[in-house]
């Protein structure tokens, strides 16, 4: 399994961590173009925080290395890591491939 | 030192004023949703919380956060303060206008702006508060500022039809400005970041 697809996997098993703290008529779709956080987001600050904290934990296990996503690098993106699920996992990977 | 009067906090996305009794009617609505099933129950009735609102103690600091518009869309306290021993308790966050607040960091920035109140303002040593077992968003929200776990108070609440434990969180000044503050300015900023579909 790659990198991505891995990233790609704890990413998407946060929104349905997150699913399972919300009402029937508040869920997420659990997909990669799902918009996470700004213009046309789904997300509330809360959300948001809740899935951050599962993606960072998801990570840290699986690959031994802590990749911070509300650091003064993450938030001077061109594109915002929390645009979508997309950018967010194309982040990560390219954190974790700094080595 | 007295506890800072009340005024309006004002930050980027929000704002955050006085509770009044003029408050009481939409407060009202909020603590009867689904979204505040998980904290304490409320008053029953308009009245009770027109009285409630009237009787907040000096000890207390209650807000309502509105959007820039002036629309408001929630409510947050500052509780039990406590300059003897500088140290308060945040609580009755609610975002009542979820809809509203979608894509935009009001409940990071709302709680930025509480916490600058209790430590700037007040100079207060630490804050601390419980949330319900059940409320693993919440609990989530709070370790991620900072906040340490300190305990736990076992059944503690009867909500949602069973009883819940209470997590007990604390965060000391230090905490505040190392941990609390880069995290809540990084989420503010998020929402300042232009999205690219």
């Amino acid at each position: 399994m790659s990198t991505q697809s891995i990233v790609t996997k704890i990413a998407l098993d946060a929104l349905v961590s997150l699913n399972m703290e919300l009402p029937e008529d508040k869920q997420v779709p659990v997909a990669e173009d799902t918009n996470l956080f700004g213009n046309e987001a789904v997300l509330d600050s809360l959300s948001l925080v809740s899935v951050i904290v599962d993606v960072e934990g998801g990570v840290s296990d699986a690959f031994s290395k802590h990749v911070a996503l509300t650091d003064d690098e993450a938030m001077s993106q061109t594109v915002s890591p929390f645009t979508n699920v997309k950018t967010l996992v194309a982040y990560i990977v390219a954190k974790l491939e700094e080595g | 030192m007295s506890i800072p009067l009340e005024s309006i906090l004002k930050g980027s996305f929000v704002c955050l004023q006085p509770l009044r009794v003029d408050d009481a009617e939409i407060t009202f609505g909020w603590r009867h949703s689904d979204r505040a099933k998980l904290l304490n129950m409320g008053a029953q009735t308009l009245d009770q919380q027109r009285s409630w609102i009237a009787s907040r103690p000096e000890s207390e600091r209650n807000f309502i956060i509105t959007l820039q518009s002036g629309d408001p869309i929630g409510m947050l306290s500052l509780g039990d303060i406590d300059l003897v021993n500088s140290r308060a308790e945040p609580g009755r966050f609610l975002i009542g206008e979820e809809e509203k607040v979608r894509g935009i960091p009001v409940a990071a920035e709302a709680m930025f702006l509480l916490y600058q109140f209790a430590f700037e303002q007040c100079k207060l040593r630490r804050l601390f508060g419980k949330v319900a077992s059940d409320n693993r968003r919440m609990i989530k929200w709070q370790l991620f500022m900072g906040m340490q776990k300190e305990g736990c108070l076992r059944q503690h609440y009867f909500i949602d039809g069973h009883f819940q434990d209470a997590i007990i969180f604390g965060l000391l000044e230090e905490e505040y400005r190392k941990v609390a503050t880069p995290r809540l300015q990084a989420m503010i900023k998020a929402g300042h970041h232009p999205a690219v579909h």
